[in-house]
């Protein structure tokens, strides 16, 4: 697994350059931006804990993200209570929709579960929208900003190092799914199955620890996410188009690699930045378009270069070791 | 468990696909340090065995005994825990990984350690022949190779029974030879074993004891000598020519 | 709810009306299923851009109606060509690199599809949910105490009659016995000389032909928006998974019991809870009854 030793490189300049930036840059844009980056990063490391890891590809992510924004948000604005207790429940939440998640994984294959894994997130999405009386229904729950790290209201800087330490923690995570018992195991399960399970690994019961954890790591992403953008709505938080997002970066940055989905967040994400900058005059269109660029590069990556960006360079150095 | 424990019974093991009786009522049992054969034709229900044994499939009727424990029923992988291990037919690796990893994977199911595991690996590596081919992409291995690294693999996971599932076939007369000659040592250095085959000439060599299915029935069980001259295993599967042939 | 009410005149018919109702949608569901049973009996692949199609097949309908008055029961026959050749350009384009691919490689690529068709909507006629309003919409035809308007018996009578051509393509035509061969067996169907990939390019072509001119037939019955289509690719893999694969017989009847659900459904929590159904019966069914109702080769044996 040499892929080990170039992430930790590459981990190294992308999380040390993180940290320093703020040090350096005061622009709140640029600091925004590298917020987003983080974020999108780790969600991005989180649904690879299930998909690249496991092999259980999920297009229903967005179901903890949402768990998580909205148990944050909730907690703050109808509990008066702080937003980490409704991380803390929302990942107990998300564990529990992992848990359904992980026994779906262990019933259909392939593409019915990924299927299954969409229509979860759309139940999620119809209920909370009609639960007025609880969630504020489809106009969203605008979070109230209070200054303090027990509110979670921080300014640019701040956001920036708690977004480093999210991407952090998936990082680790993921580092530890490459070197350690149960990863290699789930590796074998991810390859195949039935072979794992003739050497003694508990596949059903491997694939939905993967899945769990992936939803945990998700659901705090989303908590933070509630806390840092300031509002929360069932049709952007459990739709499709974003558990897409959060598989895109990590495919387009190499699925099953520890670093991809960090790379694949610079890229999209900076990308973004660029056409909202450039299309910013355009009234309805920006959004799609983004997204018809994204469907595209899906396409387009998958195909030819489905190792991402992480297997371009690991072919790259090879190379170089040959030459 | 004493020495007199056998390490695989099997009492009465039948198995239905719908209207389909693909096992029906096999019992025999091996003891410890016996390297067994199961021969018959295609269709008789050989591998079906297999998966009901190592827990893919739950049997309609009868038990399965692996060292005195009952595991009817339970899972491959509680199967393997206790001490047995399968091979499959189409053989299986894990095609992205490296041999080495592939082998680490089936030692860490006794091996805590990913370092006594890597350690553990090479040792079996050693042993099967694969160290030229250890950092190679299982995927990108022949038919041969493939067949070895299935056995190193289930070899890494020290099991106390070793089912092999026709891991001779498709190979060339060199690997054959080398596969027989890996096989003839595990067995001499006290694994037990037990051996589906079709080409004869190997199991005549291997087994002490062989069993022949036929539609699911055992319809003759005893040392290959006596096999090979047994009328209804010569109707049903070997054919005259091969009869003549041992003479 | 007492016991003595239930099976009074009133609640006949309400039972009648639901009936009609639910064979009324049936009849739409059965083009869309007829499709998708289709392309996923033969190609083995899960195309989630199929809600898609049906989309651009709504928005057809919506545009010829706004701009040149044209009924959508009219043009339903001209989209039967056009998205022919739509489901022939995808595929060239899309699909046919990932027939063969492993399933991660087809659910991004047609995830892809799906992500860049609804978009491509979104920005070239914006999100606002637009209505198709034809004048037999409020033409309201009785039978007994049942209800229904023209637009549905409409819809419903091409549809069959449509799905009925198909059956018949199916069964009495040379190319349908090829198609049907290839669904049996692939590698056995290569071996006696059919050439597969025109065989694909045929039943994707049908199959989203089928599903545009079920976007026509459905335009003026619920709103059309570029999300549309997600809604009805789950539900119509929901029919055919009931239906077993590749069974149309079995689509059709899967998509009577869909239906039916679905009615019921609205009736008794109201159509704001709809949806929700959907999805629910989607997971439901894939968990509990992956062979289909008739036991039929199904989502778990087809090596999906």
């Amino acid at each position: 697994m040499s892929f080990l030793v170039r992430s930790r490189r590459g981990a190294l300049v992308v999380f040390g350059l993180a940290a320093v930036t703020p040090l350096v840059v005061r622009d709140a844009y640029f600091l925004d931006s590298l917020v987003l980056i983080l974020l999108w990063g780790a969600l991005s490391a989180a649904w690879n804990v299930a998909g690249g890891y496991a092999g259980q590809v999920s297009i229903g992510h967005a179901s903890f993200f949402g768990i998580g924004a909205y148990a944050a948000a909730l907690m703050v604005t109808r509990f008066g209570r702080g937003p980490w207790l409704g991380m803390l429940v929302g990942v107990v939440l998300s564990i529990g929709a992992g848990f359904i998640i992980g026994f779906l994984s262990n019933r259909l294959k392939g593409p019915y579960f990924a299927l299954s894994t969409i229509a979860f997130s759309q139940v999620l999405l119809i209920g909370v929208s009609r639960w007025r009386g609880f969630t504020a229904g489809g106009e969203g729950i605008p979070v109230p900003f209070r200054p303090g790290f027990a509110t979670l209201g921080l300014g640019h800087v701040g956001w920036v190092y708690m977004a480093l330490a999210a991407a952090l923690l998936c990082y680790r995570v993921e580092v530890y799914l490459e070197r350690s018992r149960i990863g290699y195991q789930l590796a074998g399960v991810r390859e195949d199955e039935d072979a794992a399970e003739a050497l003694g690994i508990p596949a059903r019961r491997l694939k939905v620890f993967a899945v769990t954890l992936s939803a945990a790591l998700t659901s705090v992403c989303g908590s933070l996410w509630a806390q840092y953008v300031g509002f929360v709505d069932p049709t952007y938080v459990f739709s499709v188009d974003l558990s897409v997002r959060f598989a895109l970066n990590a495919i387009i940055g190499g699925m099953g690699t520890a670093l991809g989905p960090y790379l694949g967040s610079i890229l999209i994400t900076l990308l973004e930045t660029y056409l909202r900058a450039t299309f910013s005059g355009v009234k309805t269109g920006f959004a799609g378009i983004y997204l018809i660029i994204y469907g595209t590069a899906l396409i387009l990556v998958v195909r030819f270069v489905p190792e991402g960006l992480a297997g371009i360079a690991a072919r790259l150095r090879a190379r170089r070791a040959h030459a | 468990m004493s020495e007199a424990t056998p390490i695989l019974v099997l009492d009465r093991v039948t198995k239905h696909f719908g209207g389909l009786t693909a096992v029906a009522d096999v019992s025999f049992t091996v003891p410890a340090g016996e390297l067994l054969g199961i021969i018959g034709p295609n269709g008789a229900g050989k591998t079906t065995l297999f998966n009901v044994i190592s827990g893919y499939y739950r049997p309609d009727a009868g038990r399965v005994i692996l060292a005195g424990h009952d595991v009817t029923g339970q899972p491959p992988h509680a199967i393997c825990r206790l001490g047995l291990t399968r091979t499959f037919q189409l053989v299986k690796p894990f095609g992205n990984l490296s041999v080495s990893d592939n082998v680490m994977i089936g030692a860490l199911t006794r091996l805590p350690s990913i370092r006594a595991a890597r350690v553990e690996a090479e040792r079996v590596v050693e042993t099967c022949g694969l160290t030229p081919h250890a950092e190679a992409r299982a995927r990108t291995l022949p038919i041969g190779l493939r067949k070895r690294l299935e056995v190193a693999r289930a070899l890494a996971t020290r099991p106390r029974l070793l089912l092999l599932d026709e891991v001779m076939a498709g190979l060339n007369p060199t690997e054959l030879a080398a596969m027989i000659e890996l096989i003839r040592r595990l067995h001499a250095d006290g694994l037990t074993l037990i051996v589906i085959e079709h080409i004869m000439a190997a199991m005549m060599r291997l087994a002490l004891r062989i069993v022949v299915l036929h539609h699911g029935e055992t319809i003759a069980e005893g040392p290959p000598a006596a096999i090979a001259q047994d009328r209804r295993v010569v109707d049903a599967y070997l054919g005259e020519e091969f009869v003549l042939a041992q003479a | 709810m007492d016991p003595a009410r239930l099976l009074g005149p009133a609640q006949i018919d309400v039972l009648a009306q639901l009936a009609v109702a639910t064979i009324l949608l049936g009849g739409i569901y059965a083009l869309i299923a007829v499709g998708l049973t289709l392309i996923f009996g033969i190609m083995r692949v899960v195309n989630f851009a199929h809600g898609e199609f049906l989309m651009l097949g709504m928005y057809l309908a919506f545009w010829t109606f706004a701009l040149y008055s044209v009924d959508p029961y009219v043009v339903v026959f001209v989209s039967i060509p056009v998205f022919f050749v739509v489901g022939l350009l995808s595929y060239v384009l899309v699909m046919r690199g990932v027939i063969h691919a492993s399933h991660n490689v087809q659910i991004f690529t047609t995830v892809g599809l799906s992500v860049v068709l609804q978009n491509v909507a979104l920005v070239a006629w914006s999100g606002d949910f637009r209505f198709v309003r034809p004048w037999h919409l409020s033409t309201v035809l009785r039978a007994g105490s049942t209800t229904f308007n023209l637009t549905q018996v409409v819809a419903f009578l091409i549809a069959v009659a449509l799905t009925i051509s198909l059956v018949a393509f199916m069964k009495w035509t040379h190319a349908g016995r090829v198609m049907r061969a290839t669904a049996q067996d692939r590698d056995a169907a290569t071996l006696m000389g059919i050439d597969t990939d025109r065989v694909y390019r045929l039943t994707f072509a049908i199959g989203i032909a089928a599903v545009g001119a079920a976007g026509v037939l459905v335009a003026p019955l619920y709103s059309v928006y570029p999300t549309a289509g997600l809604q009805f690719v789950l539900l119509s893999y929901v029919v055919v998974v009931l239906g077993g694969l590749g069974d149309m017989l079995g689509a059709m009847l899967g998509s009577l019991i869909v239906a039916a659900v679905e009615v019921a459904g609205s009736y008794l929590f109201g159509t704001a809870w709809k949806e929700i159904f959907y999805f629910i019966l989607f997971i439901l069914v894939l968990v509990f009854r992956p062979a289909g109702l008739f036991g039929q080769r199904g989502a778990e044996t087809l090596g999906v």
